[in-house]
């Protein structure tokens, strides 16, 4: 069921484009239904767990961690790569299903909202609508995946396909270049983090090889085994590994969830249309980073490092972004920065969690309280900032995206502006919505974790800065949409350009209004979740409160009024949100911060660009010289460097190699037809280079090649032998035949011959030493190895039979006999019954390992073959012979379809 | 290339005895040396010498299809007997499972005359080897020497 | 027969290498071609000197085989199977029939890589009007 709710948008996305582009509602109609039937799906597996929860409620104490219970169920697996430990199977523990829905959830409404965005008449609109439902459905999926996966590497397959299909649609505009410029600068950043995560993930899955056989690959597995990992991530020193594993996933998380310094590519990453900015770039995709934090939070809250890199990192996001927020003119840009202070507080949360973090007891997690309340933060983040971008990006349709040109327009645009100060509301946490308890919550939190740790106090002090500035912001979008003194106007942007005015046929009708009312649909759920939290929570939590942490402060979600005034340290959230309305107000009405500014870290990713890929070109140009000549010194120079470390490493611990070598010297003189033979071999090749005429030199290489047969004849290879001598006689026709297409030598221009001599002879040497050591070695084995000689490397069962020895076992049953040597089990019965076990029962050993054991091998050698072939037919394409009309008709072969240009003939056809 | 009478007339009886003996080879490859990559490079050295002796029309007159079509038949016969075991279980028989791909089994075939014969799968699969081998050795010399002299015939005849 | 195998590896090696490196791709041709045959017998050196060492003969008088001749060296025999192994040869006499097969793909393989670089020459001589190395490193770099 969770497969069918993870691939729905993907497949429903995909069929849309089945249907004409005319049919916009149509394909509007069966794109939406993805998200909406994964919805549907993710909720009834949610009422199903939290019922079971319900049941259980009493054992579960304190353990509301994850939104709904950190009870695990892991779906069916659907195997894979069961070897690689990449399966289809999913997680739906709280946290995942929280996420997933919603995903998809706010997934329907953005589904519909980008038939509002993009439009009837425009003149691009039916092809925008056309190429954004696979995109997005594309999108919806990877992100449903990446939530709900439980084996990690699946988990980054699908972190890599939301980085994909993010790339995709910030270059929808494929003939903008900056749209393409900033889309690339996405890709990379995220691509970078990507590869931290699985480096993160291997790491983790190797270091946790003492825990688990086999090391951790599912997340289901590490929660299960959370209790051992703690105690060894409390012992850091001796489990670095853990350590460095969670580091590169941070890395991962940190660049998702555009942690500073690498939330550049979050502003930039508004050269996407709306939708997609409401959708991945603030509601969804972003979080992935906070959701794999999360999902590692119950582990490894226990490293010391967890907090001491998350609370700085995401403490330092929020208030840069933050204040870059306020300073920011574009709408988008205002509330892509307000986005990236907003992960950071979410990544801060969980920094702040592991501070006061209380271990596994009695085999349940308990956790803090920071943990539950970022669930409510990011679904508040979701609930706001979608609507903000949706108006946001509605404004720009109809009138404009800049702030400065939009004094007074509620007037004319009522429910889009409603819109937008509604959500504006959520920005500024003000009482009455979800914003303002989550806002609450995270005072709380540092306020807990800061009587832990003092130094936290500076995180409390950067928070109420970041929430200043959010109040301004909501200030400014209120009183500059209604046109009153204070808001902005066109005298706080002096420089600014006026012309990405786009004028959009305005449209009529009831779809029309598509362009707003998904957005106050999401910014409702804010204002209901904000003034019922017991009704509204309820579901999901089972009420406030369960939670213990809160205490008395709070009562079913709510500050305790009461309490507040009675005890006025412990309730400081309240009044510093209280403050921070106030500042807020008197910073928005104010000149502080008006003119537009440009984020410095803009440039990171330019000088990171040049670096790679113009230095990277230099170093390319150094080393690619084009020169198959130094391509070949530096492979030999490489192969010699290993070779003669190999021998210095085998000196120094006793020169076995010397001892092996000695050996086979002795045995020189065995069989005196060899020697003859090598001789032959070794002269013919000798001579090859030294003449000039290409035919004498093909005619040495052929004896080369005939003294080769000889050698296998003298290995009792028979096969080989045959072998060889065919591919020799045809290797030679091919020699001659290409040399006479070839021209001439010129002579006398081959100077410089005698440099090539000591490095061939180098190589010469090194091989033959390597042969003769390897093939000494072979006389370890079992009933090869009876000559007294200690082979270099020994062998785990000295009695071991040769490999293609085994083989022949397999083919025919083999017993031992009273003196350990190995003979056939059965006679080569012929008849019914002497088939043997594996069924192939050929003779020739090498023919059965080739066709039955190797036979795959085969089977793809014969394709390469075919291959080369073909390449070579493609390469030589058939000429036409037009001169004779009536040759046409009894030509030799089918014609080629592609003519080869007609200057490319006939050259150095030299026969 | 040159071709000399006494070439032709020898190859006349040479070849067709090179060609069986390249097909013996194939089909005892099994048991004793020998096999698809031999036979197939005894049979294209037969072809060779067909074509360097008697001459380009009469080497289309005996393989009036281009190379390429049997190499394609040769891959197809090879990959078919590697996916016949794994189809042989669960579409022809009831009590045998999916076996790997490319697995050999010898049944002994009753041909209604004479004892029945053993014909291991793993012939089939060098018979489609053969065929590779054959296509590819052939095609690619045959195109090649084309380059030298394409016109050697009319050069010959005149 | 090792030591001679590892010789004739040396001098095939070296000989390929000084082809490659030479002025002309038809050299570096017949460099690859040798080449090939130089890591085929390496890899055959692999499975063992096929003379039968005195210790191996024990064993096979041991086991009751006759040999023919003392001064002569008993050489191992081919890997396919007869009856004789069923009933008084050991199968140490045989050779290691793995190396063999993959060396038969190599040689097989070997040959279409062959052709292909052939043809690869025949069109690059067309295309660049030269097949000197130099001459071509240029061309690449001007490119």
């Amino acid at each position: 069921m969770v497969m069918i709710a993870v691939f729905a948008p993907v497949t429903l996305g995909l069929a849309t484009l089945w249907l004409p582009r005319e049919w916009i509602e149509r394909r509007m109609a069966v794109a939406v239904a993805g998200p909406a039937l994964a919805f549907v799906l993710l909720l009834s597996i949610a009422v199903g767990a939290s019922d079971h929860l319900g049941a259980g409620k009493d054992a579960h104490h304190g353990d509301t961690a994850t939104a709904f219970g950190s009870e695990h169920l892991t779906t069916g697996t659907l195997n894979w790569m069961p070897s690689l430990n990449i399966n289809f199977a999913f997680l739906t523990d709280g946290l995942g299903l929280f996420f997933a829905l919603l995903v998809s959830g706010v997934g329907v409404c953005i589904f519909l909202y980008a038939r509002g965005y993009f439009g009837r008449e425009g003149p691009t609109s039916a092809d925008d609508l056309y190429r954004f439902y696979p995109t997005i459905g594309f999108f919806t999926t990877a992100m449903l995946g990446v939530v709900l996966a439980d084996y990690t590497i699946l988990t980054l397959l699908f972190w890599e396909m939301t980085s994909i299909s993010s790339f995709l649609l910030i270059g929808w505009d494929r003939y903008d270049k900056k749209a393409v410029k900033l889309a690339m600068q996405a890709f990379f950043t995220t691509g970078l983090g990507g590869m931290g995560l699985f480096g993160g993930v291997l790491v983790f899955g190797n270091a946790t090889g003492n825990i688990v056989e086999g090391g951790i690959w599912r997340w289901s597995q590490m929660l299960e085994h959370s209790e051992a990992l703690q105690t060894a991530l409390l012992n850091i020193t001796n489990n670095p590994q853990l350590m460095w594993a969670f580091v590169l996933m941070f890395i991962g998380a940190g660049t998702k969830s555009a942690q500073f310094p690498f939330h550049y590519w979050l502003p930039g990453a508004m050269a996407a249309p709306t939708p997609v900015s409401a959708f991945l770039h603030s509601a969804t995709m972003v979080k992935a980073g906070v959701f794999l934090v999360g999902r590692l939070f119950p582990v490894f809250a226990a490293l010391p490092l967890f907090p001491q890199l998350i609370i700085p990192f995401g403490a330092a996001t929020m208030l840069y972004g933050g204040v870059v927020a306020l300073q920011q003119h574009d709408l988008k840009r205002i509330f892509a920065y307000t986005t990236v202070s907003q992960l950071g507080l979410l990544m801060a949360m969980y920094g702040l969690g592991a501070i006061d973090f209380e271990f596994v007891k009695d085999g349940k997690t308990l956790t803090a309280a920071a943990i539950d309340f970022d669930v409510t933060q990011i679904a508040n983040h979701a609930f706001y900032k979608a609507p903000l971008f949706i108006a946001a990006g509605a404004i720009g349709h109809v009138l404009s995206r800049d702030i400065t040109q939009l004094n007074g327009a509620f007037y004319k645009h009522k429910a889009i502006c409603g819109t937008m100060m509604a959500a504006a509301l959520g920005l500024a946490a003000v009482p009455g919505t979800i914003s303002f308890q989550a806002k609450e919550l995270f005072l709380y939190a540092v306020m807990h974790a800061a009587k832990v740790s003092p130094w936290l106090w500076i995180v409390m002090g950067m928070t109420i800065i970041t929430a200043v500035c959010n109040v301004a912001i909501c200030v400014r979008v209120w009183t500059t949409l209604l046109g009153l003194k204070g808001g902005m106007s066109e005298a706080d942007a002096p420089e600014a350009h006026h012309d990405h005015h786009h004028e959009h046929p305005h449209e009529h009708g009831l779809l029309a209004n598509l362009i707003w009312f998904p957005g106050a649909a999401i910014v409702s759920l804010q204002f209901l979740g904000g003034l019922f939290p017991g009704a509204f929570w309820g579901p999901i939590f089972g009420g406030f409160e369960q939670t213990a942490a809160t205490g008395n402060y709070f009562y079913k979600g709510v500050p305790n009024l009461w309490y507040i005034l009675t005890h006025a340290f412990e309730s400081l959230p309240f009044w510093i949100s209280m403050f921070c309305l106030v500042a807020g107000f008197f910073v928005g009405r104010s000149r502080l911060g008006r003119g537009a500014v440009k984020d410095f870290a803009d440039h990171i990713y330019p000088v990171m660009y040049w670096l790679s890929v113009t230095g990277g070109g230099r170093c390319f140009r150094v080393v690619q010289t084009g020169n198959l000549k130094h391509y070949l010194l530096f492979v030999l120079g490489a192969m010699l460097l290993g070779f003669g470390w190999a021998v210095q490493l085998d000196i120094s611990n006793g020169g076995g190699m010397l001892d092996a070598v000695s050996i086979e010297a002795a045995r020189f003189f065995e069989y005196w037809p060899g020697i003859l033979i090598g001789f032959i071999a070794c002269l013919t090749a000798v001579l090859i280079p030294t003449t000039d005429s290409r035919i004498v030199r093909v005619v040495f290489l052929g004896a080369t090649g005939f003294a080769v047969v000889a050698l296998y004849l003298v290995y009792q290879a028979p096969d080989l032998a045959l072998t060889q001598l065919m591919f020799e006689i045809i290797s030679v026709i091919l020699f001659v035949i290409v040399l006479r297409l070839l021209p001439k030598e010129k002579r006398g221009r081959d100077a410089g011959k005698l440099w090539r001599v000591p490095i061939a002879v180098a190589v010469g040497l090194a091989f033959g030493w390597m042969t003769l050591v390897a093939a000494s070695n072979n006389r370890g084995n079992g009933a090869f190895a009876d000559d007294g000689v200690t082979p270099l490397v020994e062998p785990s069962n000295p009695h071991a039979e040769p490999l293609g020895v085994t083989l022949a076992q397999h083919s025919y049953g083999l017993k031992t006999d009273e003196f350990g040597n190995t003979k056939l089990e059965t006679a080569m019965s012929e008849g019914p019954d002497g088939v043997s076990e594996r069924g192939g029962g050929g003779t020739n050993i090498v023919n059965v390992i080739l066709v039955d054991f190797r036979g795959f091998d085969t089977l793809g050698e014969i394709c390469v073959l075919g291959l080369a072939a073909m390449g070579v037919w493609s390469m030589l394409p058939h000429r036409r012979r037009k001169s004779d009309p009536k040759r046409e008709v009894e030509t030799d072969y089918p014609q080629d379809a592609i003519e080869p240009p007609l200057d490319d003939l006939g050259q150095g056809v030299t026969a | 290339m040159m071709s000399s009478p006494i070439l032709r007339t020898a190859n006349g009886i040479i070849f067709p005895l090179t060609l069986l003996f390249a097909f013996y080879m194939a089909l005892k490859g099994h048991n004793f040396p020998g096999g698809g990559f031999i036979g197939g490079l005894i049979a294209a050295v037969a072809l060779m010498l067909f074509r360097m002796s008697h001459g380009r029309d009469a080497m289309t007159r005996l393989m009036p299809i281009h190379p390429r079509v049997i190499v394609a038949a040769g891959l197809a016969i090879a990959t078919l007997t590697g996916l016949f075991p794994m189809i042989y279980g669960p579409f022809f028989s009831v009590e045998q499972e999916a076996m790997p791909m490319l697995r050999s089994f010898a049944p002994y075939v009753n041909l209604g005359v004479g004892e029945p014969v053993h014909m291991p799968s793993a012939l089939f699969f060098d018979l489609g080897v053969l065929l590779v081998v054959i296509g590819v050795s052939v095609g690619m010399i045959v195109r090649l020497g084309e380059e030298i002299a394409p016109d050697e015939e009319e050069v010959a005849q005149a | 027969m090792t030591m001679v195998l590892a010789i004739c590896v040396a001098v095939t090696f070296a000989v390929s290498i000084y082809l490659m490196l030479g002025r002309e791709l038809k050299g570096v041709a017949m460099g690859v071609f040798l080449l090939g045959h130089a890591a085929n017998l390496s890899i055959i050196a692999m499975s063992g000197s096929p003379v039968q060492t005195d210790a191996q003969q024990q064993t096979a008088e041991h086991a009751g085989v006759h040999l023919t001749s003392v001064d002569s060296p008993e050489m191992k025999d081919p890997p396919i199977l007869t009856n004789q192994y069923a009933n008084e040869q050991p199968l140490a006499q045989m050779v290691d029939p793995l190396p063999q097969a993959l060396i038969l793909t190599a040689i097989v393989i070997g040959f279409g890589v062959m052709a292909f670089l052939l043809t690869l020459l025949v069109v690059t001589n067309r295309k660049a009007r030269t097949i000197e190395v130099s001459d071509l490193a240029e061309e690449a770099r001007e490119a």
